[in-house]
C-alpha cells in the first residue's frame, strides 16, 4: 500500500505547489533581482573578487541613490566555482523566478559559452560583463544575449601593435598562455597578428600549462633556456601572481621584453617585483589612473570608495563589472522612457539595448548590431612612481575600437591576415596617451 | 653538452623530490597498517597551507629567517596532532574490515578535509617565498637556478637515508618491520601494535606534510592542491610497487624527469606523462618494480 | 519488490515537475547519476570499489558531443544507443587491464586512468574544446526537431523509462548466474574459481555492464545539460557516485537511485546554503552511511517494510 501512499503524497504536493505558484504580475516590481556570476573561490577568485566587489559597490550606490525607476535591485552572486554544469543549473533555477530579470554573466569563456544558448532559450537577457572569446559571437547571434565589453581580437591585437611600436627589432617570441580557449585563442590572435605585421618572426616555445597550476618552475626553466627576445602571456588571476613570483628570481623580466596582457590585476600585489618596462594591459579600458577616468569625477569617486572599502584600487576586472551595471541601468532607462505606462518587459529591455552608446567610468560602450560591444584598447608599460608603492601604467596609448576591432561578419583571422606593416604609421605612438 | 640538460635534471630531481616525499609516506603508511589512505593528500596540503601561515606571520614580524623554520615547524605541528587523531578515531574501527570498506572511509576524510581546508583557510589563493628569496640563487652556464631546488634535493636524499636507518637500527623500526611482516606473531611475542601503528601513520602523515611544506615557497597554494598530488602519488607508488621504500624512491626519480623532460621537448603530453609511465610499467610488472603480491616487507 | 519501488519512484518523479517545473532538470540529472551509480554498485557487490567510474560517465557524455558534432547523429535514440556502445566498447578495453587488480590497484588505477582522460580532455583543445568544453545542441526526435521546452519534457520521462529498464534489466542480471557470482567473488574468490568459474570473466563482464551504465547515465547528462566539460571526469564525480551508491544501498538495484534522487535533491537546495561545504557533507554522509546505515536508504525502506504488518 506505500505505493498508492507514495502517490497521493505526490499529488498533494502537486495541488499545492500550482496553487503557492500563481503570481501576479504586478506592474512595477517591489525589487529587480539581478543575478551576478563570478569566481569567488580558487585561483580565479584574485580576478573574480575585484569584480565582485565592483558589483556591491555599484549595486549599493545606485540603490542609495532610488535604484532603476524607483526600484532597488536585489544582487543573487552565483560562484562559477561551481563548474559549468552548476552554473547552467543555477541560472535555469534563476530564471524560472519571475523576480529575477536581468544576468549579468560570466568571467570565464567556458561558462559564458555554455550560457549563452540557455539565456536564448530561456529569453532572458544576459550581459556578458567579461567573457572575452572571440567565438562568443563568431558563428551564432543571439538575441538576448550582450557583451558589454571587447572580445579577445582587438585585445591582442593591440598588444602586438603596441610592442612594435616600441620595439620593432626583436627577432624571437615565446608565449605562454593557459590551456583553454583565452589561453590559445590569444595564443593564435597574437601570432597571426605578428605574422602579418613582421613576417620574419621566429616563435621559440608555446607552452600552454593547465590553467590553475600551482608551479611553473619548468616552464620558466625552459623560457630561461629558450632565450627568447620577447615573452607574451595571457594569464590572469592567481596564475599571474604565481608565475611573477616564480619567474622574477630568475630574471626571466631582465632577459626577454614581457607582454603581460591581463597584468594590470596583478600589479598591486606582485608589481614591486617587476623591472620598469614590462608591457602591460588591461583588456579594455579600465584602468583607474588612465587620462579618462581621471577626468570623470564620478569615477574618481568610485577609485575612492572602492578603496575605503576594501583597501586597494580598482583593478580592470572591477571596471568591466562596473561598466556592465551601469549599461544595463542605461538600458532600463531607454526602456522606461519609451514605455512610461508600464514596466519594461524582456523584449523592451532587447529593444532599449539594440545598438547601445553609453559613457562609463572609462570611456565609451557601443554595442553593434550583433551585440558586440566596442571598447578602446588601453596598453602600456609598467613605471615606477613615487606616489604609490607599486608601479603605475606609463607610455600609455589608446588604440580606438574600430582600429583594432574587425567588422561585424568578418572572419577575424581572416581580418588579421589582411593588416599591413603600413598600418604601424598611422597608430598612435606609446606615450601619446595623456 | 651537459650545460644544456642541466636546467632539465635539476628540474627533473627537484620534482622528483617533492613527489618522493609525499609517495614515500604513502607507501609507509600502506605497508604497516595494509590501508591506502587516499586522503594522504591533504597532509600535503595542509602542510603547505600552514607553512605559508607561519612563514608569512614570521616575514611580518620580522623574523624572515624563520620562515625557513616553518618548512619544519609546520609538519612537526600537524603530524603529531592529526596523526593519532585520525588513526586512533578512523582508522581503528576500520582494521579487519573490508578493504573496499576501508578505501571508503579514507576516501570520505579526503572529502572532509578537502572543505575544512577551505573553511580553516580560506578559498583565496596564499603565496609566501621568502624561504626560495633567502637562498638565493645560482649562475651556472648562463642559466639562472633557484639555490631552493637544490636543496629540495639534498633534503629528499637525507629523508630517504633517514628513513632506512630508522627502519633498519632504531628500535622502533624494527617493531615496525616485525609487525609488517607479520602482525599476529608480534602481537603473540608482545609487541604493541596499536603503538607501532600509531606512530607508522604519524610518520606518513609527516613526511606528506613536509612535502606540502617543502613546496609551498615554489607554488602558489589554493584549493585543489592535495587531490592533485594524490593521483601522482598514487602512480608513483604503483610504479614503485606498494611498501616498497627504494621502489618509491626510484619512481619518483623516473616521474619527476618524464614530466621534466615533457616540457622541453613534447610539452602537450606533460600532465599525462606519469601515467603513461605507469601503464607501461604495469604491462611489464604488473605490481611495480620492486613490488610482488605475497612479500611482506619493508 | 524492485518493480514496485522503481515504478513508484518513476511515477512521483514524473508527477512532481508538473508543479514545479525546475524540478525537471534536477530528476534527469538525478536519473544519470543514478545509472553511473548502479554500475557502482554492481562492482561493490564483488568488492571491488571504482574511484574513477566517471571515466565513463565522461565518456559517455563526450561521445554524445562528437557523434552530434563529427558523426552528423542527431537523433536522440540514436545518439543514447551509440553513446551507451561506445562506453561498453572502453570499458570492456580497460576492463581487460582492470580484472587482473584486486581491491587496492583496482580503486588506484580507476582513480588514475579517470584523471589521465580528465587530462586529456583538458589538453586536446582543437579536438575536445579544451577546459571549455563542447557544446551539445538539441537533438532530434525522430525526426523532428522540437522546441527545447518541448524536448526538455520529452527527455525527462524519456530518462525516467530508461530508469525503470536498467533497472529491470541489471536486477535480472544480478539474479543471473553471471550476476550471483559477482557476490561469490567478494566472499570467497578461490571456491568461486575451484567450481569452475573464471573470476576474471566474471568481473571483467560486471565491468563492461557498469561502464555501459555509467556511459548511458553520461549520455543523458549531456543532452540535458546541453554542454560537456572535462570535469566530467574528474575524481569529485567518481566521489559523488560512490556516495550515491553506498547511500542508496548496494543490497539492491533501487537503492542506486533512490540515493541519486535524494542527493540530488539534497545538492539543489544545499547549494545557495552551503555551496563551499559541498565536498565536506558528502564526506561526511559517506562516513556516517558506513558507520550507522550500512545498507544504506534502501535497506532502510525495507527494514520498515518488513516491520509492518502485511495486509496481504
Amino acid at each position: 500500500m506505500t505505493g498508492l501512499k507514495a502517490i497521493a503524497a505526490a499529488l498533494l504536493l502537486i495541488l499545492s505547489a500550482a496553487i503557492g505558484s500563481a503570481s501576479a504580475q504586478t506592474n512595477k516590481p517591489a525589487e529587480i533581482g539581478f543575478g551576478v556570476f563570478t569566481f569567488t573561490s580558487g585561483p580565479a577568485a584574485a580576478y573574480g573578487m575585484p569584480g565582485r566587489n565592483a558589483a556591491e559597490l555599484v549595486i549599493n550606490q545606485i540603490n542609495a541613490s532610488g535604484g532603476i525607476g524607483g526600484v532597488p535591485i536585489k544582487p543573487i552572486y552565483v560562484d562559477e566555482g561551481l563548474g559549468t554544469d552548476g552554473v547552467i543549473a543555477e541560472f535555469r533555477r534563476l530564471a524560472s523566478d519571475n523576480a529575477n530579470q536581468v544576468m549579468i554573466a560570466a568571467l570565464s569563456s567556458a561558462n559564458c559559452l555554455a550560457l549563452a544558448p540557455v539565456a536564448e532559450q530561456l529569453q532572458m537577457p544576459t550581459f556578458m560583463w567579461n567573457c572575452d572569446t572571440h567565438q562568443l559571437f563568431l558563428k551564432d547571434s543571439y538575441k538576448y544575449v550582450y557583451r558589454t565589453n571587447s572580445s579577445t581580437v582587438p585585445e591582442f591585437v593591440a598588444d602586438a601593435l603596441y610592442l612594435l611600436s616600441v620595439d620593432p627589432t626583436f627577432k624571437t617570441i615565446a608565449i605562454i598562455n593557459p590551456d583553454y580557449a583565452f589561453g590559445r585563442d590569444a595564443g593564435l590572435i597574437f601570432k597571426e597578428t605578428l605574422k602579418a605585421l613582421k613576417p620574419d618572426v621566429e616563435i621559440v616555445a608555446e607552452l600552454y600549462p593547465k590553467l590553475g597550476s600551482p608551479s611553473y618552475n619548468t616552464e620558466i626553466s625552459r623560457l630561461v633556456s629558450a632565450q627568447p627576445d620577447v615573452i607574451f602571456s595571457n594569464f590572469w588571476g592567481a596564475d599571474l601572481e604565481n608565475f611573477v613570483r616564480q619567474a622574477a628570481p630568475r630574471e626571466l623580466f631582465a632577459r626577454s621584453k614581457v607582454i603581460l596582457t591581463l597584468g594590470e590585476s596583478a600589479l598591486q600585489h606582485v608589481g614591486t617585483l617587476l623591472p620598469d618596462g614590462v608591457i602591460i594591459g588591461v583588456i579594455g579600458d579600465g584602468y583607474w589612473l588612465a587620462p579618462d577616468a581621471q577626468r570623470k569625477p564620478q569615477t574618481r569617486a568610485f577609485v575612492e570608495s572602492y578603496r575605503q572599502r576594501f583597501n586597494e584600487y580598482p583593478v580592470f576586472p572591477s571596471f568591466k563589472m562596473a561598466n556592465t551595471l551601469y549599461a544595463v541601468k542605461a538600458v532600463y532607462e531607454k526602456a522606461l522612457a519609451t514605455n512610461k505606462d508600464r514596466w519594461p518587459t524582456r523584449d523592451d529591455l532587447v529593444a532599449a539595448a539594440k545598438n547601445l552608446k553609453t559613457d562609463t567610468f572609462t570611456g565609451t560602450l557601443s554595442l553593434r548590431e550583433d551585440n558586440d560591444g566596442l571598447v578602446d584598447q588601453i596598453v602600456g608599460v609598467t613605471q615606477k612612481d613615487p606616489a604609490y608603492p607599486f608601479p603605475v601604467m606609463g607610455e600609455m596609448v589608446r588604440y580606438p575600437a574600430t582600429m583594432v576591432t574587425p567588422p561585424v561578419g568578418t572572419d577575424p583571422i581572416a581580418w588579421i591576415e589582411s593588416l599591413k606593416p603600413s598600418i604601424l604609421a598611422t597608430v598612435p605612438k606609446p606615450g601619446s596617451y595623456k | 653538452m651537459i650545460a644544456n640538460y642541466l636546467p632539465l635534471i635539476v628540474d627533473g630531481l627537484a620534482d622528483a623530490a617533492l613527489i618522493f616525499f609525499v609517495a614515500v609516506g604513502l607507501t609507509l603508511v600502506f605497508s604497516v597498517l595494509r590501508i591506502l589512505n587516499v586522503a594522504h593528500g591533504s597532509f600535503y596540503a595542509l602542510g603547505a597551507y600552514l607553512s605559508v601561515v607561519i612563514g608569512t606571520f614570521a616575514a611580518g614580524h620580522g623574523w624572515p629567517v624563520l620562515s625557513l623554520g616553518a618548512l619544519v615547524i609546520s609538519p612537526l605541528l600537524i603530524a603529531p596532532t592529526l596523526g593519532p587523531l585520525i588513526e586512533r578515531t578512523l582508522l581503528r574501527w576500520t582494521y579487519g574490515r573490508p578493504q573496499a570498506l576501508q578505501i571508503l572511509v579514507t576516501f570520505g576524510l579526503f572529502l572532509i578535509l578537502e572543505d575544512l581546508q577551505k573553511l580553516v583557510f580560506g578559498v583565496q589563493p596564499y603565496s609566501q617565498d621568502i624561504s626560495m628569496q633567502l637562498l638565493g640563487t645560482s649562475h651556472i652556464g648562463g642559466i639562472v637556478y633557484l639555490n631552493y631546488q637544490l636543496l629540495l634535493i639534498v633534503l629528499a636524499v637525507m629523508v630517504g637515508i633517514c628513513l632506512r636507518l630508522l627502519l633498519k637500527k632504531s628500535r622502533i623500526g624494527k617493531l615496525i618491520v616485525a609487525v609488517v611482516a607479520d602482525e599476529e606473531l608480534a602481537r603473540t611475542v608482545g609487541i604493541n601494535a596499536p603503538r607501532v601503528f600509531v606512530f607508522a601513520f604519524s610518520i606518513g602523515v609527516f613526511l606528506a606534510a613536509l612535502g606540502g611544506a617543502l613546496a609551498s615557497p615554489t607554488i602558489g597554494v589554493a584549493p585543489g592542491l592535495g587531490a592533485e598530488i594524490i593521483v601522482l602519488a598514487f602512480a608513483v607508488v604503483a610504479i614503485g610497487g606498494l611498501g616498497q621504500i627504494e621502489g618509491a624512491a626510484l619512481a619518483a626519480i623516473l616521474v619527476g624527469f618524464t614530466r621534466a623532460a615533457a616540457i622541453y621537448f613534447a610539452p602537450e603530453f606533460q600532465p599525462v606523462a606519469p601515467y603513461l609511465v605507469m601503464v607501461a610499467v604495469l604491462i611489464i610488472r604488473p605490481y611495480g618494480l620492486f613490488g610482488s603480491i605475497g612479500l611482506r616487507r619493508i | 519488490m524492485v518493480v514496485r519501488y522503481i515504478l513508484i519512484l518513476a511515477v512521483v518523479a514524473g508527477l512532481l515537475p508538473i508543479a514545479v517545473p525546475w524540478l525537471g532538470f534536477v530528476f534527469t540529472l538525478a536519473v544519470s547519476k543514478g545509472l553511473a551509480a548502479l554500475g557502482v554498485a554492481m562492482l561493490l557487490r564483488g568488492g571491488l570499489i571504482s574511484i574513477g567510474h566517471a571515466l565513463y560517465f565522461a565518456t559517455g557524455a563526450y561521445a554524445v558531443a562528437f557523434l552530434m558534432r563529427d558523426a552528423g547523429i542527431g537523433d536522440l535514440l540514436l545518439l543514447f544507443a551509440f553513446a551507451t556502445l561506445i562506453t561498453t566498447a572502453v570499458g570492456f578495453l580497460v576492463g581487460a587491464f582492470m580484472v587482473r587488480y584486486r581491491t587496492i590497484f583496482f580503486a588506484m588505477l580507476n582513480l588514475a586512468v579517470s584523471m589521465v582522460f580528465f587530462t586529456m580532455l583538458s589538453k586536446l583543445y582543437y579536438i575536445t574544446g579544451g577546459t571549455d568544453g563542447l557544446r551539445v545542441a538539441t537533438p532530434f526526435l525522430l525526426g523532428i526537431q522540437l522546441s527545447r521546452g518541448a524536448f526538455d519534457l520529452v527527455l525527462q520521462n524519456a530518462a525516467l523509462i530508461v530508469m525503470v529498464a536498467s533497472a529491470l534489466l541489471i536486477d535480472r542480471y544480478l539474479k543471473s548466474p553471471l550476476g550471483e557470482a559477482l557476490g561469490a567473488i567478494d566472499t570467497n574468490e578461490v571456491r568461486l574459481e575451484y567450481l569452475g568459474v573464471s573470476a576474471r570473466g566474471v568481473i571483467w563482464a560486471a565491468y563492461t555492464v557498469s561502464a555501459g551504465l555509467a556511459g548511458l547515465g553520461g549520455a543523458i547528462s549531456a543532452v540535458a545539460i546541453g554542454h560537456v566539460v572535462p570535469e566530467l571526469s574528474y575524481w569529485t564525480v567518481s566521489g559523488q557516485l560512490v556516495l550515491i551508491a553506498v547511500l542508496g544501498g548496494i543490497g539492491g538495484v533501487p537503492g542506486a537511485f533512490i540515493g541519486a534522487f535524494f542527493l540530488e535533491l539534497v545538492r539543489t537546495f544545499a547549494v545557495g546554503v552551503a555551496a563551499e561545504v559541498w565536498n565536506a557533507i558528502i564526506g561526511i554522509s559517506l562516513l556516517i552511511v558506513i558507520f550507522f546505515l550500512p545498507e544504506g536508504l534502501y535497506g532502510l525502506i525495507q527494514r520498515l517494510e518488513r516491520r509492518r504488518p502485511n495486509p496481504k
